[in-house]
């Protein structure tokens, strides 16, 4: 046999990295270079266009020590995670155990809890402003009926978060594909197994479907905790002018960085709290890692 | 196996070269740009792209382009949201724009920061006279332009002649002064249990607090010249204006408050049209909205009234100018396009198809006279330029970049009933006097 021949193994970890070829010379041409640069202009007074000097750890020190809207607008940030990521997990997981059963009529159910994922950016946002409006919207209308008066949701400190949240729970249809997905791939004979053994819906799907499901969950958890941490858009639209307001509640961290880099021109300050964000996020990515071996059931898998 | 690692990695090798390539050859940016005819090509970038603005600054375009024959000044449309982060990244780039319309607030911070060009080699002496000085003036940081203003905008108090026939007062006498303001108000309120069939008046639709501040202090928070030793937002006249203000919402009524609010953005159901609201402060283009969804409205225009007797009508405005980005392949072709863009024939064309105010003080006034306004338009335009006389500019000094982010907040709590006015002032005068001290 001549030396070309390969065993099966290599031959397999050669098509690999063929097939994420694309992804790697991406990263490499487009992604790594300014990566590395934002890393390096941190430690600088950077402002695009005139300065670029070495200031050591200057940007990270006042941000950490003196700047009291760093800390609103991680604290924001923060509220808006932990609220969000729990409470869309829940909802993406209900709606899609919902409408997982065999009704008639299930795939316009189907569709129409898709749709709100197909829509998307500013429109949505400005369609939510005139929803919430406090007066004449129309969820301060329905709350009118059943004798709730309904707070004033986007100018109102207290509920300008939870207006956002209340919005991406509207928009959980992308992640219940996935639940839904993954719930039609858990095979019929351990439901009928546990039917035989006389175990109730309830159990059935605390003890099957939700084990089955927690690669998903998994998934979904991590995409959204560092999609949450992002959040800029919706502040930045629906805070009127971009400020965050009213009270620097919705002055989220990602909304911060920008007016530091675009409006004060201060881009190694945004700098330094991009990395700042990725320590924390890379963190929290890290300990989700290690938790999952605990919870997260993966078929197949060697123990 | 080892054929195939040194294929890969020649593969990767080449594919970053290639794309290291591509990425040198568009950024060649020293030697101007030329067409097929030989004309210098001027890149412009501006905002205009809706159905009314986009046909007018193409025509302001292809005269200029017709109008000689060494320049071919090619218009850009970049969104409101993005033109200005795409033209920074542009000039890191080494490959701007020629020209850009920028907001004129910032203007002296772009400069400080090398983003626009300094554009006092090509100006003479007199060429600043013929903008408004409070225009100018914004343009400049340590006495140099970097932007040539284009247009601009003020704020006035429309109102309703018949209602105010209606409940005994005199229609061609507009309030005066802010006590006035507040009489004339109360008299126009035609209360109906707890809500309002018809509103007097309400100060914070149309214009923010500030507007107020500027109004009764007659200059910004800053000392003269923009000068940020002196920071003058805890005052006692700040707190008073606060507290009358907050006065207003406290008699009116939150709900109503809200309510009205709602309709007031939604533009046609502006109850200014349908005679449920009294007065309004807005800016003069407001005028177009009323011709298009309230023809028949019997209605005036007066300029702010007055803090107290003798004070001033100051007002408030912004606006944009027209510079030349640092690395501009031709700034000499580019400043003849200026020149043109900011001349008194470019401005008032553009004066009269938009009803805009623009900072051609000649254009300006040229417009006012124009026969393509209806009498009504014609008067509004007077009164819009007239009040350009008393309306102040608040840039943003280089020591203070976006400072009303450091007010806004404390102010907004102040509103909500968190903060008396005192406590709001203080804290804002606190975080803008550190903001200062950092970028010292």
């Amino acid at each position: 046999m001549g030396k070309r021949k390969l065993t099966i193994r290599r031959k397999e970890s050669i098509y690999g990295y063929i097939f994420i070829m694309p992804f790697i010379v991406g990263f490499f041409a487009f992604t790594a270079g300014p990566l590395l640069f934002s890393l390096a202009g941190s430690f600088t007074d950077y402002n695009i266009t005139s300065r670029m000097d070495f200031v050591g750890v200057e940007n990270y020190q006042s941000l950490i020590v003196d700047d009291g809207l760093f800390r609103t607008s991680l604290w924001n940030t923060i509220y808006y995670v932990a609220f969000s990521v729990p409470l869309t997990t829940l909802g993406a997981i209900f709606i899609s155990a919902l409408l997982n059963q065999d009704v008639p009529g299930i795939r316009v159910f189907r569709t129409l809890y898709y749709l709100p994922a197909v829509l998307s950016g500013v429109g949505v946002y400005l369609l939510w402003m005139q929803l919430l409006e406090p007066g004449t919207g129309m969820v301060n209308l329905l709350l009118g009926w059943v004798g709730i008066d309904g707070p004033n949701w986007l100018y109102d400190p207290d509920w300008t978060k939870p207006s956002l949240i209340l919005m991406k729970l509207w928009s959980v249809g992308g992640s219940m594909l996935l639940y839904l997905a993954s719930m039609q791939g858990v095979s019929r004979s351990l439901y009928e197994a546990a039917e035989i053994d006389g175990a109730s819906r309830w159990r059935q799907f605390i003890h099957i479907t939700i084990p089955m499901i927690t690669p998903v969950i998994f998934f979904d958890v991590v995409t959204s905790l560092i999609g949450g941490f992002q959040i800029f858009q919706e502040a930045y639209i629906m805070s009127g002018n971009g400020e965050g307001g009213p009270a620097n509640s919705l002055l989220f961290y990602n909304l911060y960085m920008w007016n530091q880099a675009f409006e004060s021109f201060d881009m190694g300050y945004a700098m330094a709290m991009s990395w700042i964000l990725f320590v924390i996020v890379f963190v929290l990515t890290l300990i989700n890692l290690k938790l999952a071996p605990r919870w997260v059931h993966y078929e197949g898998e060697e123990k | 196996m080892k054929n195939l690692r040194i294929f890969l990695l020649i593969l990767t090798s080449t594919t970053l070269m290639l794309s290291a390539c591509a990425g040198f050859q568009t950024s060649d940016s020293s030697e101007g740009q030329t067409n097929e005819e030989g004309k210098t090509v001027v890149d412009f970038w501006s905002f205009w792209g809706s159905e009314i603005r986009r046909p007018i600054i193409d025509k302001i375009v292809a005269d200029f382009n017709a109008s000689q024959d060494e320049i071919e000044v090619k218009h850009t449309y970049s969104p409101w949201g993005d033109i200005w982060t795409k033209e920074l990244a542009a000039i890191a780039a080494g490959n701007p724009p020629d020209v850009v319309i920028n907001d004129i607030n910032a203007t002296a911070i772009r400069g400080k920061e090398n983003q626009a060009m300094n554009l006092s080699e090509f100006i003479d002496d007199d060429f600043s006279d013929k903008f408004y000085p409070e225009l100018w003036n914004a343009t400049l940081y340590e006495g140099d332009s970097y932007g040539i203003p284009f247009n601009t905008d003020t704020r006035v108090l429309f109102y309703n002649k018949d209602t105010f026939e209606e409940v005994g007062l005199d229609p061609e006498d507009p309030p005066e002064t802010w006590e006035e303001l507040e009489e004339y108000a109360a008299k126009l309120d035609v209360k109906n249990g707890d809500d309002y069939d018809r509103l007097g008046f309400y100060p914070l639709w149309g214009v923010g607090y500030d507007v107020w501040l500027l109004n009764a202090n007659g200059e910004n928070y800053f000392g003269a010249d923009n000068n940020v030793d002196t920071v003058n937002i805890n005052t006692e006249t700040n707190v008073e204006v606060l507290n009358w203000l907050k006065s207003w919402r406290d008699r009116i009524g939150e709900d109503v408050v809200n309510s009205y609010q709602a309709q007031i953005d939604s533009q046609q159901g502006n109850p200014f049209f349908s005679g449920d609201l009294a007065m309004l402060v807005q800016q003069p283009t407001f005028y177009t909205q009323i011709s298009e969804y309230a023809e028949d409205l019997n209605f005036g225009v007066a300029p702010l009234p007055e803090y107290e007797p003798g004070n001033g009508h100051t007002s408030w405005g912004g606006g944009f100018v027209a510079e030349i980005p640092e690395g501009s392949s031709d700034p000499e072709a580019a400043w003849e396009f200026i020149e043109y863009l900011t001349g008194a024939e470019a401005q008032e064309y553009w004066a009269v198809q938009n009803f805009d105010n623009v900072a051609n003080i000649e254009a300006a006034e040229a417009a006012a006279q124009s026969d393509e306004f209806s009498e009504e338009g014609q008067m509004v335009y007077q009164i819009a330029v007239e009040s350009m006389e008393n309306t102040l500019l608040t840039p943003a000094p280089v020591e203070a970049p976006g400072f009303y982010n450091y007010i806004n907040p404390h102010v907004d709590e102040f509103f909500l009933g968190s903060m008396t006015a005192e406590e709001a002032l203080a804290q804002a005068q606190a975080d803008v006097e550190d903001l200062i001290e950092s970028n010292q």
